[in-house]
């Protein structure tokens, strides 16, 4: 695979907030394109902030140390900074942070509006992307009159308007009813773009991720397929994880039959 | 205006434009603040037409009174040392007529917010040319009283699960303050996720809206988009 192939490269990315200490400490690890990774790892571990920063959203340009953060070859700097939030959709943990437009309908175009397309092109994104999440005739409800789970999938439809190239979800499955849980896996699953999905659900990276990265402590400590990681108790009780239950009940069934 | 989509007009307030209703709304509190006493028929008749608007309108009496209950007793407050100031006949004269003015257009406003919704209200302040940053505000102010409101229930029920119901009024009253001081910087770290998220999608300052866009395919550039 070359370097072109790759839809994320980050290189010796170290990170501190103002006052803190270390979240990440030189995390390198490439993502192929239409790729799906699971980032696990405990609370802490530095997940969010490495979604930060392949948003570009962090201050600071991470080219300090020779640090690099690249999407589809473009290097992240104050300059290419509006064409990587064109390529990565973040979806936070909390939907409320997302969620500041008065109406569905008018928080799902708020990127497409900020990207300078036309009214019809905007119509017609907001209701492919409110369709592609099971929303369609909520345009105008209000965004304070939602459930979490509504919430949350609003919030998908409003990164999916923008056709990010690459997804990234933050515990895109907290606070979900098994129903909308599994429709978010479908979803991810019928994703045909990159996806980085941090989360503490490992029975959802065991579902939708062919590969998975255990970050702790700010450092990477394992990556690989998704089920060789998931499936290793040994390293996911040394990170604070367990073994998804997935895969639990497929070894038993398997050391039954 | 708690609700925001344009469906909460009532039918019959459907037809007319939303800078008419915002418009009649301004002119009945200019109209009101501006009339002396003096001219007590041209109040009354000001107030009949409040009072036919919200009948119209099918606000529920109990919504009303409800409001009234806070608003009236501050602007009591406010306006009973008056009779003891400007003598007694002047003073209460004075105090009424404030009183019946300060009412009337508070119903006005209470009018205003049940037959226009709060997102069409911001869309007529952006037609007027009121800076995009202000009407930014506004959006944002609304929306994040009820985030704001949401968490300070959320501790409120948290606080009151610890409190066993034997807190004194003293130790309530420092507890109540602290929770206040805690929901300001929940807000400001909430308000610094807030600026991320919107930033993720592309925000550079400038204030759009897609009814503000023209229906045909004109580009962005040409719109009534309002640069702040």
């Amino acid at each position: 695979m070359t370097a072109a192939d790759n839809a994320v490269v980050v290189n010796g990315l170290s990170y501190a907030y103002p006052g803190g200490p270390p979240v990440l400490r030189g995390v390198g690890f490439q993502i192929a394109a239409g790729e799906c990774v699971g980032l696990i790892g405990p609370s802490g571990a530095g997940k969010s902030t490495l979604l930060l920063h392949l948003n570009g959203l962090l201050p600071g340009t991470p080219s300090a140390n020779g640090a690099s953060v690249s999407v589809n070859g473009c290097r992240i700097s104050r300059e290419s900074l509006r064409q990587i939030r064109r390529d990565v959709g973040l979806i936070f943990q909390d939907p409320n942070d997302q969620l500041f437009c008065p109406t569905v309908r008018e928080d799902v175009a708020f990127g497409p509006l900020n990207l300078g397309l036309t009214r019809s092109e905007i119509e017609t994104r907001i209701d492919e992307s409110l369709s592609a999440v099971g929303l369609s005739g909520f345009e105008h409800r209000s965004t304070l009159r939602l459930s979490d789970g509504e919430r949350k999938r609003v919030c998908l439809a409003g990164v999916l308007a923008c056709r990010p190239s690459v997804l990234a979800l933050d515990e895109p499955s907290a606070g979900l009813d098994p129903r909308a849980r599994r429709r978010l896996s479908r979803f991810v699953q019928s994703y045909s773009g990159t996806c980085v999905i941090a989360t503490h659900d490992l029975d959802l990276v065991a579902e939708v991720c062919s590969r998975t990265i255990v970050l702790d402590e700010g450092q990477i400590h394992a990556d690989g397929p998704a089920e060789q990681i998931l499936s290793d108790g040994r390293l996911m009780r040394a990170h604070g994880l367990e073994i998804p239950l997935r895969i639990q009940y497929a070894v038993r069934r398997d050391e039954e039959s | 205006m708690t609700e925001t989509s344009e469906r909460i007009s009532p039918p019959a307030f459907r037809p007319i434009r939303p800078e008419t209703r915002v418009m009649a709304s301004l002119a009945v509190i200019a109209m009101s603040t501006s009339l002396s006493a003096e001219h007590w028929p041209a109040q009354a008749a000001l107030g009949v037409l409040v009072f036919v608007a919200l009948t119209i309108a099918r606000v529920p009496a109990d919504w009303i009174l409800r409001r009234l209950a806070v608003f009236l007793p501050a602007l009591v407050l406010l306006t009973i040392s008056f009779p003891a100031m400007h003598g007694f006949r002047t003073g209460w004269d004075l105090m009424f007529t404030i009183l019946f003015r300060a009412t009337v257009s508070f119903l006005a406003l209470l009018w205003l917010t049940r037959v226009l919704a709060f997102d069409a209200f911001l869309s007529v302040l952006l037609r007027w040319r009121v800076p995009g940053v202000l009407v930014a505000m506004l959006a944002f102010m609304h929306r994040y009283l009820f985030v704001l409101w949401d968490e300070l229930d959320r501790m409120r029920t948290a606080w009151r699960a610890r409190e066993f119901g034997h807190g004194r009024t003293a130790g309530r009253s420092i507890a109540a303050a602290r929770l206040i001081g805690m929901l300001v910087v929940r807000g400001l770290t909430r308000a610094e996720r807030v600026h991320l998220a919107m930033l993720a999608r592309g925000w550079d300052g400038t204030v759009r809206r897609i009814d503000n866009l023209p229906d045909d395919d004109a580009t962005l550039s040409t719109s009534q988009t309002v640069t702040s």
